[in-house]
């Protein structure tokens, strides 16, 4: 569904990635792990169409996307979820989820996408005419996954979703990335709970210095020596 | 608590609209020409101050050049008028070319972001200025016949009229779909793409509605004014008198453009008499001093008051 294919991008002269290949299938979750500043959030940016590269290709279902605007990337199935959430923080929480479903096909989805996301996060419908920026950390990712959501995606990509969230809500987050996988849409979660994502992922990719240092299925990359020692320190287990 | 108000706005409408009806008994209570031109050149701001501020205030784009859109209503209404055309459909054909050229300059200047946009509107906007001012020389008079006729209560109601379509427009757009995508925008242009928010349509779309009032307001002008050169509606005070006054009622809000309008046109009248051009100076320092310390004018500055009364 989607490939990335020998893909490099350019901070100016730092390059950031380094000829950068993956596929996330339909139905999958696949998690992306790496150090900070391994070019994680530079590969998303790029799919989402926010960054060019400067060579290699993004693939979804086949069309190069390397030419279509962030927007009509979203309305072709393919949402993220920024690093740092990147929410309307002046707006309320339903003025943010209707924003996600801003395109025309999303709008056509648009009250069964809301029901979803409400039962996804019941805490968000009792708060949905309150504004975004007096909500907590975890609050504020529940409204970002959301939106991402109201999208109506095929594939969810999520950067980080877990930075600076009360550990209780970091549960109730990723625990709904499995819910959405189970409705049919696939996940590609950037994330540093190298654990926890493992954990849910059924693949995953390590990226180190903008290159892929690892890749397989998320069981065998719990037992590998290189990414136990890196990731999951001495205790690791 | 709701984060855009679309509700309030919808309150301020109706009572500044009330306001105006009040405004169209005048001609009939103090049928005096000082006190309708007075009205007039208020009614005319509020007019371009809500049309600047749709696409400054709303969908966040700091429109320089918006003395062109002003100037190119101006300039097809008054040529089409006094070759015979009918005001009314003269003055819609300046407001529908200002409209087009806005969509033609707005596909190649959005791809200026931020303060590039900025200069880039504002050279834009000198050199249609410049431009008119070397092809049309010559100041524009209006026939003797059409001077004969000449009834300022008429310019008056067209002036009433046109800033409540204006207040309406606006107040209509906080309230839509269409509003909420060009905030979306205007907060972060990014994270609105990457939610599929089409900003270049939304931009487009502000700039083109900002322009069609814009260009309404200078068949005004033209309609208005007996006699004046064909380049003074393009000059760049239109703009920032704009600007100004949006600034100081409150930049993204129905009613700060309203109250900024009153405010400048009455101050302003005030100070020149007494002190001549040293009002310049005095609104200059006085534009830096709410940039600065209240970026959300009057409207922001009664917000503080009741919080802290409330306090």
């Amino acid at each position: 569904m989607l490939e990335v294919q020998g893909l490099e991008v350019a901070h100016g002269d730092v390059r950031a990635l380094d000829g950068v290949s993956l596929t996330v299938g339909a139905g999958e979750i696949v998690a992306l792990l790496g150090p900070n500043g391994a070019g994680k959030s530079t590969l998303l940016l790029t799919i989402a169409g926010l960054l060019r590269p400067r060579a290699g290709r993004v693939t979804w279902d086949g069309e190069d996307l390397r030419r279509v605007s962030p927007h009509l990337v979203v309305e072709r199935g393919l949402a993220m979820v920024p690093e740092g959430r990147r929410l309307f923080g002046s707006m309320t929480v339903e003025e943010n989820l209707a924003l996600g479903a801003f395109a025309p096909r999303a709008r056509a989805a648009r009250e069964r996408s809301l029901e979803r996301v409400y039962a996804l996060f019941p805490a968000l419908r009792e708060r949905r005419r309150q504004v975004v920026r007096s909500l907590s950390g975890g609050q504020q990712q529940m409204v970002a996954v959301g939106r991402a959501m109201m999208t109506n995606p095929r594939l969810l990509m999520l950067d980080e979703p877990s930075l600076g969230i009360a550990p209780r809500l970091v549960d109730a987050i990723l625990d709904s990335l499995v819910d959405i996988n189970r409705g049919g849409v696939a996940v590609f979660l950037v994330e540093q709970n190298v654990r926890a994502a493992l954990a849910l992922a059924h693949r995953a990719y390590v990226l180190e210095q903008g290159r892929i240092a690892a890749h397989g299925p998320a069981a065998d990359l719990l037992e590998d020596p290189h990414v136990r020692q890196a990731y999951l320190g001495p205790f690791g287990r | 608590m709701s984060g855009r108000g679309g509700r309030s706005e919808t309150r301020w409408a109706a009572a500044i609209l009330a306001g105006f009806a009040v405004l169209a008994l005048v001609p009939l209570a103090a049928p005096r020409d000082d006190v309708l031109n007075f009205l007039l050149v208020i009614l005319l701001s509020i007019t371009l101050a809500e049309s600047w501020n749709i696409v400054a205030g709303y969908a966040g784009q700091v429109n320089l050049g918006h003395a062109a859109f002003f100037g190119i209503g101006a300039l097809v209404a008054r040529t089409l008028w006094i070759d015979g055309t009918p005001i009314a459909a003269a003055t819609a054909a300046g407001a529908l070319l200002a409209t087009l050229s806005a969509l033609v300059i707005g596909v190649a200047a959005f791809r200026l972001r931020g303060a590039y946009f900025a200069i880039g509107t504002l050279a834009l906007g000198e050199i249609s200025r410049t431009t008119v001012g070397n092809v049309l020389a010559e100041i524009s008079t209006l026939p003797t016949a059409t001077i004969s006729t000449y009834r300022l209560t008429h310019r008056y109601y067209v002036a009433l009229g046109l800033a409540a379509v204006s207040v309406a427009v606006v107040a209509a757009l906080a309230r839509s779909r269409l509003g909420l995508g060009m905030e979306a925008v205007r907060e972060d242009e990014e994270a609105a793409e990457a939610s599929g928010v089409g900003a270049l349509r939304l931009k487009l779309t502000a700039l083109a509605l900002s322009a069609a009032l814009a260009g309404l307001a200078g068949g005004l002008f033209a309609y208005y004014h007996i006699s004046y050169y064909p380049s003074h509606p393009f000059s760049p005070h239109w703009t920032f008198d704009a600007v100004l006054m949006t600034f100081i009622g409150g930049v993204g809000t129905l009613h700060g453009p309203v109250l900024g309008a009153v405010l400048y046109v009455v101050l302003k009248e005030y100070l020149a008499v007494r002190w001549v051009d040293f009002h310049l100076l005095i609104f200059g320092a006085l534009f830096v001093a709410i940039v600065l310390v209240l970026p959300g004018g009057l409207v922001q500055a009664a917000a503080r008051l009741r919080g802290a009364w409330r306090r």
